[in-house]
């Protein structure tokens, strides 16, 4: 099995924090993207998580899950931490750019993590407007008060969506993660 | 009643908070409140929270745009600073730390590994880095919402050159021969009486300012003014946020840095709303004062 570039960061690889900017760099930018309210937000921010994964790198474990789990774990802390203090307001994400998200097919989610794939399929067992909330608070930053007032849907109801559709992805990793372990 | 829970399992309430800690943070009364119950199993739970919440962003599809190539230089160069100074860099860090992440720091103790760098390659990749890359800065902050001032004011020499003002940046991006100008017509919204105004947009550097004269002055507390900017690109009934902004009392005319939210690939229109305090993510448009279009 081959050296995560975290790893080789934390071992102190020369190359390893060039790759990582070239392989996690999309990642990253996608996802601030989408979790910051202008452009020059989401600069700011990439270059505040990737301060964070230098900083973190030796603290990756590959038994707990790939580098990009861990990369996107580090980035959305940052991104949440910075729309908490932007003063309450959700990122300016047009609705048509919601409308965009398409889950990855369980078939081929493989080949993002094997963590997108356990998500996929444990998001295929959720009801439509439960995997809507979550595809609104965890894609695209709005707080469960937003999602409420969205869809027109009782703040319970999206806390009640958001807690199951989260406790089963949760479910899914972890099963499939003893089962590894069981067969390993 | 006794407690039935599994001995380890988070109660209902420390799962909300972690939740919500994981889908958009805690305020600080939250957090104070998550601090006081067992930290040995919240942090356990936050972190299975935190991966499914990863992987739930992963499954979603993290698109193919790439990384702008000067933004990667930047974080290179800021990789090789961090490597050939790891302490100045810690402290700072240290320094910028929420509640929140101090809280999660005192859950997942480092295991300081980072103390076994070898940091001697990393001073070599820092001088290769600023060879290749250079010193290049993030650009300066967009100036904030400038009145223009009703007449010439005499400016005291000073030993640095001063920030250019919003109507200086206006100025020199009107004289852009590939930038938008574009005139701004009031509607027929009371609070438009009056109105006129200008955009200037330079599509390359994707930084833009309207120009206003008669446009009245807002209570922040009360509603703010919102840019949009339509995309002919994007669905017109959600069009890219350019950012709010307050018109001061007895200001004649103002000039607004346009901030906006998304790329906008072909602008088609602008436009000026009222809103509530902060703006809105989907005007109602109840309030459209301002419009102007590109052709």
């Amino acid at each position: 099995m081959s050296t995560s570039v975290l790893q080789r960061i934390a071992s102190g690889d020369s190359a390893a924090v060039r790759d990582c900017i070239d392989q996690y760099g999309p990642l990253v930018w996608s996802i601030a993207r989408r979790l910051s309210r202008t452009p020059a937000d989401a600069e700011d921010a990439t270059q505040e998580i990737f301060l964070d994964i230098w900083r973190s790198a030796g603290r990756f474990d590959a038994a707990q899950g790939s580098d990009k789990v861990f990369i996107a774990m580090i980035a959305r802390r940052r991104l949440i931490d910075r729309l908490r203090k932007s003063s309450a307001e959700p990122p300016m994400d047009p609705v048509e750019a919601l409308e965009t998200v398409v889950w990855a097919d369980p078939g081929t989610a493989s080949e993002t993590s094997i963590e997108a794939e356990q998500a996929t399929r444990a998001l295929a067992e959720l009801r439509p407007e439960q995997r809507q909330v979550l595809e609104l608070g965890l894609l695209h930053g709005l707080s469960q008060s937003e999602i409420a007032a969205r869809l027109s849907m009782p703040l319970g109801t999206v806390k009640s969506f958001m807690r199951r559709g989260l406790i089963r992805v949760r479910e899914f990793m972890n099963v499939d993660a003893e089962g590894v372990l069981s067969e390993g | 009643m006794s407690d039935t829970r599994p001995q380890g399992q988070p109660d209902e309430a420390m799962v909300d908070l972690l939740i919500k800690q994981v889908t958009e943070g805690l305020s600080p009364a939250e957090q104070r409140a998550l601090d006081v119950m067992d930290s040995e199993v919240a942090s356990a739970y936050l972190r299975d929270l935190e991966r499914a919440a990863a992987a739930v962003t992963l499954a979603g599809g993290t698109g193919g745009e790439s990384l702008p190539a000067a933004l990667s230089a930047r974080i290179a160069q800021q990789a090789a600073e961090h490597f050939a100074h790891p302490s100045k860099v810690a402290d700072l860090a240290a320094a910028r730390n929420t509640a929140t992440e101090r809280a999660r720091d005192r859950q997942s103790p480092a295991p300081g590994r980072a103390n076994r760098f070898n940091y001697g390659w990393l001073a070599a990749a820092a001088c290769l880095v600023l060879a290749i890359f250079g010193w290049e800065r993030s650009p300066p902050p967009l100036p904030p919402v400038a009145a223009v001032p009703p007449a010439p004011v005499t400016v005291p020499p000073a030993e640095k050159p001063a920030p250019p003002t919003a109507a200086e940046e206006r100025a020199a991006l009107l004289a852009k021969t590939d930038s938008l100008k574009i005139p701004l017509g009031a509607t027929k919204d009371p609070a438009a009486a009056g109105v006129t105004g200008d955009v200037v947009w330079d599509p390359v550097t994707q930084r833009g300012f309207l120009h206003f004269a008669g446009l009245g002055a807002n209570d922040p507390t009360m509603h703010q003014y919102q840019i949009w900017i339509f995309d002919a690109g994007r669905d017109k009934r959600y069009p890219v946020d350019g950012g709010v902004f307050d018109v001061p009392a007895n200001a004649s005319e103002v000039v607004i840095p346009i901030r906006a939210s998304l790329m906008v690939r072909k602008p088609a229109a602008f436009a000026v709303t009222l809103e509530k305090p902060g703006g809105v993510v989907v005007s109602g448009r109840e309030h459209v004062l301002v419009l102007g279009a590109t052709s």
